[in-house]
């Protein structure tokens, strides 16, 4: 006998909104129990200061206090949220932390005796009173434990994709029960149509999941490789100096850095506020905590060795234009279609290294003009046991 | 055709256990469906059908973020690191009385792997499976975590300062400290514990190995004027005897004796002459199992063969005959065969009756052998405990003369005979301190545990014969909070100098003057730590004198009647240090194939006669032990392995199997690891299982081993292999034949050379992060190795040939289970190679059930992470050991043998970059690299000139099962037996 694992008696249409109701269900009850948790965690004030203190130093960063003020607030150059524009000046959260532990007095002299040409040059018509500074250094105190305030991800694609469920729902019922649209091709169409975008969305999603194509991370260092390689046009291989011979191309050690921050301490767009992040890690011993932009899955044994050593595969080619970044970012989808239509166009330098020279059936066909261009993909590139083992 | 059997049910009755065996595989299926029936499986289904969907579409809609990943980068970088290279250091490997010469891979930080030292006359670049395996408990959770005072945290200064205000107290009344250690092979360490006795006075040094060879170093005494164990030289043999010595497998230096041994015995390149190896022996070995010859005897019975057989030689030499018992096994023959071979024989024991081993010097004196096949210039140091020093120990300890103990390295708690009369004792010393690396049963009972560093933390120079010397430096800093022995010692007499810095000083005043080759210490220091070993010629002095050999021919006992419990050191486990590590836990005995447990093996005749059958449990003196009834063992006596049964080790070694220590008993004055007259008797109804993994496949009568003798192959070099010559000419096909354009990687496995050691089994588990699953899934015949050492017998039961073969994926060239897989997981590459793409496997299992060589492992479980699989991989330390070129398996998924594929792509790499062709044997696989035997060879096929190809070409080589039409790129060399006809 057919037992239901359903405890009430579901007619068997009704079953097809199972995967509806669960997702409704994700979508209004799960962002809900995260911001309800969100709000069990207790708040942090920075010692001795009131809600109040916070606020009116929020008012003055913002440029909402002094009253008739003649100098540019400071969250103008200072931000306090993600921007899609690039920013030079250290964004508020930065500031924070730094000054964190350092006592007000320091914060003071650092804010209104502008140290290096480009801080000198946007704080020169600042002036604030003490009182009001030492609220602006309480409000930073208390954003260096709170972080800032980021916007949540666009819902758009949420809203749609419910928006989508709720209409099939309604025509399923109609359909169902109701019949109330007249014409039951109209439901039957919005039924498909929904569910065939639905199906679309996911896929997307789905083949997108674990690529990160233009992610481009705030690092903890407004690092600019336009400057370096592009303005300075220091070699890739300068710095990333195990790409010809290692898997890896190499994040540079501190020390490298050193070799002409040594002498350049203050930058023509950041001033002096980025570099010193650099003398203060080889001071204090602690690396820079870079985010990491390129994340292959650890399945794919990629070798920079193999590319950049023995193709000479440009840079550029999978990196793209970084000498025009200010911001890097992945240039490339570093999908496995992507790796194999390279593969397939890829020519081999086959006469002018001597491993190749094993490849006798090649060489024979190459000089019996059977084939005229050895790629990748001819010398087992595409094999799966090339990346993946 | 011969017939080979797997075991002895196999032989009495194969059908039944072919019937058996599917009931089994019916059973375990039937286990796994379990779950649906219990609900109505389509509508469960259909829910989790329906819910899946759901939670799918929500998280990827929802976007799940990807998590940040760090990128940081050195402060200073080494100029010799480079991330995702790994680097090699020469170090050298002492536990148990084994010795190697080491390479440790270390890639970004972490020592992962560990091969032989192709510079080392010992390892010459071999190593055995505890060496291989080592590696891994480095990255123990068990490891003392810091130092102690009675189970309580202290600091390193704390303790020292109480430990030396102690000692001075001890020193001012002259209290009597003893240092306790394991052999000790270190010279510095040796000139270190010599300054801290002249400081302290009145400290007796004694060395101890649970498993000691007395018995040679008090004959040598005596025949020669020192303790020592010669320097066995097997390459330059012709005959070799063997007394219960499994010198292939735990004896002494089985990695340097295998070497010669297969060296002496391969039949490549048109060589037509092999060493013949007798064996006398009760239990089957590893060494009786490749013996041409032999014997099945008691223990009792050794020592009137021995006397025979001197007797014989004397006879023919002129020598001094002595009288004494008769022997039971005719020896004419043997002595015929060693008279035949003067100089170029060996004789050996593994007694340790000094009178049997004052014979076996009287034999090999007489036959000319030393000097020769057995060097006296270099005498091996791997064991020079004396027994009756340990004995007169635990009566000082006893008697409350011992004001101090210092233990180090030592557990005789466990693995002393009266292990429980020294715990007792240990109690009485005022203070008593552990050098020990890991908890064991003795350090329970110390006061203080200054941990030890793991070997490959630690600075270290070597002695393993006299005049061969090796060093071992660090290769990570201290995981945990430990100080090496000889610091602490150095730190106690107040010498304010590191332990580097002591062998580099030590180095310079007595190595470095003995050599020519630089006059700059630096230069000479530097080369040596590279290298790894610095060795010299040395000459001997020592003369022959036949004294204590009349005396011993009258103190041969006769045999004994009843039944006699042989103890024997298993080649995995050793003497039981080393229980805690998974891996070896989990190779199985090369023998019995039995995994996770010590077992009695009884004879065929005994079991059928006492109506036993495998994992019955019987009754040793009081000790319950599993059955297992193995071909071979001799009449009335029973085989059971020492090493396990540790109570404190770990959370993989605690009470594993039985602890039969307690059994090896003394006679004059030395340990006897046997026992006579045991009392045996069957525990009704009880059952214990056994973890038993050679009958998981079967041969099924086909002729998967080949074998011939070595008249029959000198004759003909085909024979044995005449069926190859069939099948080929046989064969058709409807698949076009595979084209190759550059490489096509192979392997050849000589089954002359393998001894069946299973050293390539971890190498192979360390190299390719394979998971361990535990006894429960062993059972379950899902045991993950990627190479399988196959033990098949043919002929008598009572004393079977036996034959191994290592079998791995075959990488066919038409191989049946590419075409199976509905997913294209498992595709063949331009390079001849077999891939598996586990990310692409969804785990229909068609290629595990397609493959005619059972060489595919499917993940049952999710291995890693698992707290119902608690062993390395469970945790992070344990996962350290990972290496990252190989990824690690996921539930679901099938695996199996790359060919090391990451090392084939590292090598190409690195021709490609210098633009030259591979080099001949550039690329080694992790199991032919590390083979004592050679018995693996790895090479290009495409290349007509390489090693390979010709041995493809040898017309020994065969391949599994070619009438299938597989195309292996796999290929093996007949076995060849050495038999008098």
């Amino acid at each position: 006998m057919r037992k239901n694992f359903l405890p009430w008696h579901f007619s068997e249409h009704l079953k097809a909104c199972i995967p509806l109701i669960i997702l409704t269900f994700f979508f209004i009850v799960v962002p809900f129990s995260h911001k309800a948790n969100a709000n069990d965690e207790p708040e942090e004030f920075v010692e001795d200061h009131s809600h109040e203190d916070i606020q009116r130093g929020e008012r003055f960063f913002k440029g909402l206090l002094p009253k008739g003020r003649k100098f540019e607030a400071c969250v103008s150059c200072h931000n306090l949220s993600h921007s899609d524009e690039f920013n030079w000046n250290p964004s508020a959260v930065a500031i924070a932390v730094k000054f964190k532990e350092k006592d007000f007095a320091e914060f003071q002299s650092a804010v209104m005796q502008p140290n290096g040409k480009k801080m000198e040059a946007s704080h020169k018509d600042f002036t604030i009173e003490e009182e009001d500074l030492k609220k602006v250094k309480i409000y930073l105190d208390d954003l260096a434990i709170t972080g800032a305030h980021n916007e949540g991800p666009t819902i758009n694609q949420i809203v749609i994709f419910l928006l989508l469920g709720l209409l099939m729902t309604f025509a399923l019922l109609d359909l169902i029960f109701f019949h109330k649209v007249k014409y039951r091709f109209v439901t039957v169409l919005i039924l498909i149509i929904a569910i065939v975008v639905q199906v679309k969305m996911v896929a997307d999603a789905a083949i997108n999941l674990g690529r990160s194509q233009n992610y481009a991370p705030d690092q903890p260092i407004k690092f600019s490789h336009k400057v370096h390689a592009g303005d300075n046009k220091i070699d890739c291989k300068y710095c990333h100096h195990t790409a010809e011979f290692g898997k890896s191309a190499g994040i540079p050690a501190m020390e490298l850095c050193m070799n002409c921050h040594v002498l350049v301490r203050e930058g023509a767009n950041s001033g002096k506020f980025e570099i010193a992040k650099v003398v203060e890690a080889n001071e204090t011993k602690k690396p820079v905590e870079w985010i990491r932009l390129h994340n292959l899955p650890d399945h794919v044994f990629f070798s920079h060795a193999q590319h950049v050593g023995v193709a000479k595969v440009d840079c550029k080619q999978c990196h793209g234009q970084v000498q025009e970044m200010d911001v890097m970012s992945q240039y490339s989808d570093l999908s496995m279609g992507w790796c194999i239509n390279c593969h397939r166009d890829t020519k081999v330098n086959f006469k002018d290294n001597a491993y190749y020279d094993n490849y006798m059936k090649l060489h024979d066909q190459l000089k019996g003009g059977g084939i005229d261009t050895i790629r990748a993909v001819n010398i087992g590139a595409n094999d799966c046991m090339r990346c993946h083992y | 055709m011969k017939t080979y059997w797997r075991s002895i049910e196999e032989l009495s009755n194969p059908k039944e256990l072919r019937r058996e065996e599917v009931r089994e595989e019916a059973k375990q299926k039937s286990m796994l469906m379990r779950g649906d029936t219990e609900l109505n499986a389509a509508s469960r289904r259909d829910f989790l059908k329906t819910f899946g969907f759901g939670i799918a579409a929500a998280s990827i809609v929802a976007s799940c973020k990807r998590p940040v990943d760090k990128a940081i980068p050195y402060l200073i970088k080494p100029d010799e690191i480079n991330p995702g290279t790994a680097n090699y250091y020469a170090s050298s490997y002492f536990e148990g009385n084994e010795y190697g010469s080491i390479i440790v891979k270390v890639r970004d930080g972490r020592p992962i792997k560990i091969e032989g030292n192709t510079l080392s006359s010992i390892s010459q670049g071999g190593t055995s499976a505890r060496m291989q395996a080592s590696v891994l408990n480095l990255y123990d959770d068990a490891r003392f975590k810091g130092p102690s005072k009675s189970g309580q945290e202290i600091t390193w200064e704390k303790a020292d300062e109480e430990i030396i205000a102690q000692l001075a107290t001890l020193k001012s009344q002259g209290g009597k400290v003893v240092l306790l250690s394991s052999t000790i092979i270190s010279p510095s360490t040796r000139d270190v514990i010599r300054k801290f006795a002249e400081k302290q006075s009145n400290v007796e040094w004694i060395q101890y190995d649970p498993v000691s060879a007395s018995g040679i170093l008090e004959a040598n005494k005596k025949s020669f004027g020192t303790a020592f164990i010669p320097d066995y030289r097997f390459k330059q043999a012709k005959v070799v005897v063997s007394f219960g010595a499994d010198f292939l497998g735990s004896w002494l230096s089985s990695v340097e004796y295998t070497k010669g041994y297969t060296a002496a015995r391969q039949l490549q390149d048109g060589r037509k002459e092999m060493l013949r190896h007798y064996q006398f022996e009760s239990g089957l070995t590893l060494s009786g199992s490749n013996a041409d010859v032999r014997f099945p005897i008691k223990p009792s019975e050794e020592g009137a063969i021995v006397l025979a057989l001197y007797n014989a030689v004397a006879k023919a030499k002129g020598g001094l005959v002595l009288s004494g018992v008769q022997s039971s096994v005719d020896i004419s023959e043997l002595a015929k065969d060693l008279l035949e071979n003067e100089k170029q024989s060996i004789v050996i024991s593994g007694s340790n009756d000094v009178n049997i081993q004052l014979l076996v010097n009287g034999i090999n004196q007489l036959l000319g052998n030393y000097g020769q096949t057995i060097g006296l210039e270099n005498p091996l140091m791997t064991k020079q405990g004396i027994d009756k020093d340990t004995d007169r120990l635990l009566s000082d300890l006893k008697a409350g003369n011992v004001k101090a103990l210092l233990i180090w390295n030592a557990n005789p708690v466990y693995d002393h005979p009266k292990g429980k009369e020294f715990a007792e004792a240990i109690k009485k010393t005022g203070l008593s301190v552990s050098f020990s690396e890991r908890p064991d049963e003795t350090t329970a009972l110390c006061q203080y545990i200054l941990p030890e560093s793991n070997l490959l933390e630690s600075w270290n120079d070597m002695e393993p014969k006299s005049g061969i010397y090796s060093l071992s430096q660090p290769v990570i800093a201290p995981i945990f909070n430990s100080r090496q022995a000889q610091s602490t010692l150095l730190k106690w007499i107040g010498a304010d100098l590191n332990y580097r810095d002591y062998i580099k000083n030590y180095w310079k005043e007595t190595q470095f003057p003995k050599q020519k080759n630089t006059t700059d210490f630096r230069q000479f220091w530097n080369t040596s730590l590279q290298n790894g070993v610095f060795e010299m010629a040395l000459e001997s002095k020592l003369v022959y004198s036949p004294e204590g050999l009349s005396q011993a021919g009258s103190q041969i006992k006769g045999a004994a009647s009843g039944i006699e419990v042989v103890l024997y050191e298993s080649v995995g486990i050793g003497n039981g240090k080393l229980a805690n590590n998974p891996w070896l836990q989990e190779l199985p005995d090369p023998v019995a194939k039995i995994s996770w447990d010590n077992f009695a093996a009884v004879p065929v005749a005994y079991a059928a006669e006492n109506g036993l059958k495998n994992e019955d449990v019987i009754l040793v003196n009081g000790i319950e032990l599993p059955v297992f009834v193995q071909p071979g063992q001799a009449k009335d006596t029973i085989s059971v392995a020492l090493g396990y049964g540790r109570e404190i080790a770990g959370k993989v070694g605690d009470h594993t199997g039985t602890n039969l220590y307690p059994f090896v008993g003394t006679e004059s004055g030395t340990r006897q690891y046997f026992l006579t007259s045991a009392k045996v008797e069957k525990v009704p109804e009880k059952v214990f299982q056994l973890a038993i993994s050679q009958t998981h496949y079967s041969m099924e009568g086909r002729p998967i081993v080949r074998e011939t003798t070595l008249d029959e192959y000198i004759k003909n070099p085909v024979s044995g292999n005449e069926i190859k010559a069939e099948h080929e000419e046989k064969s058709v096909t409807l698949y076009e034949a595979p084209v190759y354009n550059g490489h096509h990687w192979g392997m050849a496995i000589d089954l002359n050379s393998c001894t069946g050691c299973g050293n390539c089994a971890i190498a192979c588990q360390a190299e390719n992060n394979i998971q361990v699953i535990g006894k429960e899934q062993v059972r379950n015949r899902r045991i993950m190795h990627w190479i399988r050492i196959d033990r098949y017998y043919s002929e008598n039961p009572e004393n079977p040939k036996v034959s191994f073969q290592p079998v791995m994926c075959q990488h066919c060239g038409n191989a049946p289970c590419e075409n199976v897989c509905p997913v294209a997981a498992t595709p063949h590459s331009e390079e001849g190679l077999n891939q598996m793409a586990y990310n692409r496997c969804v785990g229909t299992k068609y290629c595990v059930n397609n493959c005619p060589y059972k060489v595919r492992r499917f993940n049952w479980f999710q291995y890693v992470k698992n707290d119902k699989f608690d062993f390395a991989s469970n945790s992070d330390l344990g996962r350290m050991v990972l290496n990252p070129d190989v990824t690690v398996r996921s539930r679901g998924v099938v695996e199996k043998c790359s060919m090391c594929v990451q090392r084939i792509q590292e090598k190409k790499q690195l021709a490609k970059l210098e633009g030259r062709a591979i080099a001949e044997g550039e690329i080694k696989t992790a199991c032919s690299q590390s083979c004592p035997g050679n018995a693996i060879v790895f090479g290009d096929l495409e290349n007509p000139e390489s090693r390979i190809s010709k041995l493809f070409k040898d017309q020994r080589n065969y391949h599994l099962l070619e009438e299938l039409h597989t195309l292996p790129s796999v290929g093996y060399l007949t076995k060849v037996r050495n038999i008098n006809a």
